[in-house]
């Protein structure tokens, strides 16, 4: 039970019990700014009638021809609100916007490898692995987690939308397919 | 080849040279190529721009004026102009620059955009709208004419703007928006726009024929902020009932879970329709019919989703809850029913504690039975889920305890089992890899809470230590728990370990806006902490770091307000505006360059450079509206209902600063300043190069300055400690003092603007632009002291308020010394910083001449002999505290600390873990009193010539 509504600029001071969690990034103020001033409808708040933040989804439509799509850009959900299904809300709310209102054909997002409990949840939630992307967090280095990923190859994984009947932009062998980051748009 | 393509050719070194920060190579590009070009405007702007970066403003503001007298049209000129006045904070003058291109090329589309633009930056919202209407019929677009809707809006938002003028300027909005050829539904933006400017004119049915609309019907549905906004005007609108209704059927029939469907459905449910008022007979039946109803259908929802979705029989609380406010008679026994069910389906879901929260505020056989209830919770913990049931069991049970509940005795007793039980569940989350957090941290945290409480009760130190070792054990199974970390920031604090609080504080990585929220946790009153005296920044240096991101506010947030316009985001701009008013009004800005200030004076020399300097910055900051972004709710909150929560127990010195806080010592620094500066308003007003701080539109009926920072509202004082007060009155009684003296004796602003003249000309080569130098007045001396026609005041004997001060001070600490290692810093730094007032205060009166000259022989001598007496007892409290400093790192004081802690000293928790947290404790208070004691000294030394 939470209330679903838009993320807001001033969210931004209300973030800290979902963002100090080792895996959330706290980006400068561009950052959030930037999407807000472009994709404001992919981006939304889950919130306890407390007041209180529970996780939020930070999301864009991006590429040209059957490229055309909604990406995910950050996905988090606080640590005492997890298992609650609430990330699975935000995705439904992102992939029915990019479906409906800017009629991508489908939805990708990136995964740091070592990141297992979101890669299994993204799999129940319909996506797979597109392709591989070597290095694509190395610019960080030892990842905030303090996991070296030197070796990382986090995956590019999608889901089509309904303008993708034929399933055209995912394949059963993404996991093969090995990219390096500098071939990622 | 053309001489405008060489030109290029060698501008592109000097933008290259911008780009990557060398300035100063810039500098020499330019002026190799002002030889050749001594005209040219874009050289000259960019010079200006590289002189700006290397801090050069009066020389860059030569160049500046220059160029904007040529009034440029050149698209690479104004953008260069554009970001030497942004770094010169002259947002006034690039409208103006971009307003007169715009003037003499009025069919340059571009350039009446980023006209508007410049306004937009600059807040200028009424000529931001005059712009954008004159391009709406000028280019025939769209898009502007939404431009001069929003900047009305805005306008009629601003703080500038008189109340009166709001409702006239929103139907203003109402009128252009209407006046569009598309209608406002083509766009989600616009449409939002439009349904905000009807919901502030109360025009609800016009409204409504834009929401039942079809197309606003399927944007509503698709986009969050409008259906926020629709949902708005139906409440508004008193159609409860329709959107109770509305919302049943998104929740059965397409399974929306948002809350806010909850909420109305159960908002419909207790409406006033038809019945007169609330109490009547006949609202009672209705609602019970109602809440029948309401309830059938929650419970097949609660049905449907099983554990999935908690939405169901949280609805079937609150509406329990609101039957139960309304007084409508029921069945005694559901509330309980349904808390028991909640927490049998829910109870090992960790966020079972705070869903159940509003509906156990009970008491009496309710309050029993629900304690029975959770008690016999079986305590045998095997699995995970196990754990986090027994957890929520600890927390509601110990929200709910009373006072005979919570006495040394049973808290200790509480404090001990979480902490077995702690212990006992730890090896549940042995697999997890130390990025997750442990399933066992909130008993930690539970046990840390008791612990602290105890404090509270029995203001036995010992209670700390344990707290501490057993967070700092946590850590070690949890390293990512930051709230354990922030409980050990406060803790550590409160024992008068700084360095230690600063460690778990780093190891968070506040970054970006985060340090305007959370840098609270260490910049709070840190100057108590401050060893700048000796020469070590660390606290200082935090909060210069820390307020960097109100730099990038001032720099980045407009950009994006200017974005949202060109992708016509409109729903976002008054909320962008809004962020970059709260960080850049922030209370915690102002309070860290508050403590930066009380750091600053103590290891820099008291100059009237820094005076003036630090005069003009606080007095900005005294006519700021505050806005409190700090975030306190971080902290873990499970101390019983009728007890202070963990943030206010564990506030330093018990007393949370705020504005209060703030205020009362702006008054006291910017009086202190003001008095020995010889800066006043007219002066100040010449000097000032940049913009100045926008006044909301009340501020013309604020008392004048001088008055005002005399006040000393009660409620301000009841944010500072007993000693601040002493401070606070010992400033004022100084002030008062020599206040006339200081207003005989501070030259005119005549001659103080040709002595500013003077040394501008001395550094750049030029005049000061718009001051003119008067010819000296017959009656000034040579050295610029002035005799004035009327007669010196009086000089009279200083107050014993301020005679007395030190002694005073000086028993209160050694009663401080013997209660606390806080409480004796709090005090000596105090003390300290009176003095340094001292010495603010009498700067003025220290050359012979002008003792001379007035006659200060008598008033010399007194504030000589209180300033003597204030060094003599510095020094004694500096040997105290090097004596207290000695004490800390003992084996006697780690022997204490260690035998504190044996309650919690296990196979686990071993003797050799807690004696190194005493020894990181001892060693941290040894450096800060030593530290402390030495800086005092030092500013002895530093001060009293
Ligand atoms: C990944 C994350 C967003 C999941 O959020 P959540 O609200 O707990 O997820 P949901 O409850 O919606 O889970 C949806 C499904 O994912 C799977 N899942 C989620 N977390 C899981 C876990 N810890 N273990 C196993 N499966 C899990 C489950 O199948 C779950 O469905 P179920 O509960 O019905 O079995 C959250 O763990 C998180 O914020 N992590 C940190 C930030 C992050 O890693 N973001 C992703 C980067 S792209």
């Amino acid at each position: 039970m939470s209330v679903l509504r838009p993320f807001r600029a001033t969210d931004m001071f209300k973030f800290n019990n979902v963002n100090l969690d080792v895996w959330t990034e706290t980006y400068g103020i561009s950052f959030y700014l930037s999407y807000l001033s472009r994709w404001p409808d992919l981006c939304c708040v889950q919130q306890a009638p407390s007041g209180r933040m529970m996780g939020y989804i930070l999301g864009k439509a991006e590429g040209s021809g059957a490229e055309w799509h909604g990406h995910v850009t950050a996905l988090t959900v606080a640590p005492e609100y997890r298992r609650l299904s609430l990330a699975r809300k935000m995705m439904d709310l992102l992939e029915f916007v990019s479906d409906e209102i800017y009629r991508g054909f489908f939805v990708d997002l990136y995964v740091r490898c070592a990141n297992y409990v979101a890669i299994d949840m993204y799999e129940k939630l319909g996506y797979s692995v597109y392709r591989r992307v070597r290095e694509y967090y190395g610019s960080l280095g030892v990842g905030k987690g303090g996991r070296d990923e030197e070796d990382a190859f986090g995956p590019d994984m999608r889901k089509p939308l309904s303008r993708d009947p034929g399933r055209r932009s995912v394949r059963p062998n993404g996991r093969d397919i090995i990219v390096s980051a500098h071939d990622v748009p | 080849m053309s001489s405008f393509a060489a030109l290029e050719r060698q501008l592109r070194p000097i933008y290259d040279s911008l780009d990557t920060g060398s300035n100063k190579s810039a500098v020499v590009a330019c002026n190799k190529l002002l030889k050749k070009h001594p005209g040219n405007e874009l050289v000259k702007a960019l010079k200006a721009l590289a002189l700006v970066r290397l801090q050069k403003v009066e020389e860059s503001l030569v160049l500046c004026d220059e160029v904007l007298a040529s009034k440029p049209t050149d698209d690479a000129v104004l953008t260069a102009m554009m970001h030497v006045l942004r770094g010169l904070g002259r947002n006034i003058d690039t409208v103006t620059m971009f307003e007169e291109a715009f003037k003499q090329q009025p069919s340059n589309e571009e350039l009446g955009a980023q006209t508007f633009f410049a306004n937009v930056r600059a807040g200028h919202w009424k000529s931001a709208q005059q712009i954008a209407t004159r391009m709406h019929k000028q280019f025939h677009e769209d898009r502007y004419l939404y431009w001069s809707v929003i900047s009305t809006v805005l306008q009629a938002n601003d703080t500038t703007t008189p109340s009166s003028m709001k409702n006239l300027l929103y139907k203003l909005a109402h009128r252009l928006i209407t006046s569009g050829k598309a209608p406002s539904y083509v766009h989600t933006d616009r449409f939002h726009l439009h349904l905000s400017i009807l919901r502030e004119l109360e025009l609800y049915d016009e409204a409504r024929v834009l929401l039942d609309h079809d197309v606003g019907k399927s944007i509503c549905a698709a986009n969050l902020a409008c259906d926020e906004l629709r949902r708005d005007i139906t409440k508004l609108q008193n159609r409860q009932k329709q959107e109770g209704e509305f919302a049943e059927s998104k929740i059965v029939e397409k399974g929306d879970r948002n809350w806010l469907e909850f909420l109305s459905f159960l908002d419909a449910v207790f409406i006033l329709d038809t019945e007169p008022d609330q109490s009547s007979e006949a609202f009672k039946t209705a609602c019970l019919d109602r809440m029948e109803h309401a309830r059938q259908v929650l419970e097949k929802v609660s049905e449907k989703d099983g554990k999935k979705d908690r939405s169901g029989p949280l609805a079937l609380l609150e509406l329990e809850k609101r039957a139960r406010s309304c007084d409508i008679k029921q069945d005694d026994e559901r509330l309980l029913t349904l808390l028991k069910s909640y927490f049998e389906q829910f109870g090992d879901k960790a966020c079972c504690y705070e869903d159940l929260q509003p509906y156990v505020v009970l008491d009496g056989d309710d309050l029993s039975s629900w304690t029975s209830f959770l008690e016999s919770v079986p305590s045998s913990i095997t699995t995970t889920n196990e754990l986090q049931r027994r957890i929520n069991v600890h927390k509601l049970l110990r929200c709910n305890l009373t006072a005979s509940q919570l006495t040394l005795e049973a808290e200790t007793t509480r404090a001990s089992l979480y902490f077995t039980e702690y212990l006992q569940t730890l090896p549940l989350g042995a697999n997890l890899p130390n990025t997750e957090l442990q399933p066992a941290d909130d008993l930690a945290i539970l046990a840390g809470c008791a612990y602290v409480n105890l404090w509270t009760i029995s203001k036995e130190e010992k209670y700390l230590y344990i707290a501490a070792s057993l967070l700092e054990y946590g850590l070690l199974k949890s390293n990512a728990s930051f709230l354990m970390r922030l409980m050990l920031v406060r803790i550590y604090r409160l024992l008068g370990a700084p360095t230690l609080a600063l460690e778990h504080y780093r190891a968070i990585q506040t970054k970006q806006v985060q340090h305007d929220t959370l840098s609270h946790f260490i910049l709070s009153r840190a100057s108590t902490f401050s060893l700048a005296a000796t020469g070590d920044l660390t606290f200082a240096t935090e909060c210069l770091e820390t307020s960097q991101i109100y730099l990038s506010n001032s720099q980045e947030t407009a950009d994006f307000v200017v974005r949202a316009f060109t992708g016509e985001k409109y729903s976002q701009i008054p909320e962008f505006i809004t962020f970059e008013d709260h960080l850049d009004n922030s209370l915690q800005r102002d309070i860290i360059k508050m403590e930066h200030v009380r750091m600053r004076f103590t290891h820099e020399v008291v100059n009237s450079d820094i005076m003036d300097l630090e005069l003009i910055e606080l007095k900005f900051i005294f006519d700021r509206n505050h806005h409190d972004n700090r975030d306190f709710q971080i902290l873990p909150d499970y101390q019983p209902r009728i007890i202070p929560n963990f943030n206010d127990q564990t506030m330093l010195f018990g007393r949370g600063e705020g504005h209060g806080w703030l205020m009362t010592l702006l008054r006291m620094y910017i009086r202190a300043l003001q008095q020995s500066s010889d800066l006043d308003d007219t002066v100040e007003e010449k000097l000032l190069i940049g913009d100045r701080p926008k006044l909301a539109a009340d501020s013309g009926n604020k008392a004048p300055l001088r008055d005002r920072l005399r006040e000393r509202p009660q409620e301000d004082l009841a944010e500072l400690t007993p000693d601040e007060v002493a401070l606070l009155d010992f400033t004022t009684g100084l002030a008062d003092w020599l206040g006339c003296h200081h207003d005989y004796i501070r030259p005119p602003p005549s001659v103080v603007l040709a002595e500013a003249a003077k040394q501008s000309e001395l550094k750049t080569g030029h005049p000061l632009k718009g001051v003119e130098i008067l010819p000296t007045p017959p009656n000034g001396s040579p050295n610029g002291h002035h005799k004035k026609d009327e007669e010196a005041p009086a000089i009279t004997e200083p107050p014993e308020i301020v005679v007395n001060f030190f002694n005073t001070m000086k028993a209160r600490f050694d009663e401080a010394q013997q209660s606390s290692v806080v409480d004796a810093l709090h005090v000596a730094t105090l003390i300290q910083e009176a003095f340094i007032f001292l010495v603010i205060e009498t700067l003025r009166f220290k050359s012979a001449s002008v003792i001379k000259i007035y006659k200060l022989n008598s008033l010399v001598q007194s504030f000589k002999a209180i300033k003597t007496n204030a060094v003599e007892i510095l020094k004694d409290i500096s040997v105290s505290l090097g004596k207290q400093s000695d004490r800390e790192s003992t084996a006697e004081a780690r022997k204490v600390f260690t035998e504190s802690c044996s309650p919690i000293v296990t196979p686990e928790v071993t003797h050799e873990f807690v004696l190194n947290v005493a020894k990181k404790v001892g060693d941290a208070r040894k450096k800060v009193l030593e530290g402390v004691g030495k800086g005092m000294t030092r500013v002895c030394s530093n001060h009293s010539q």
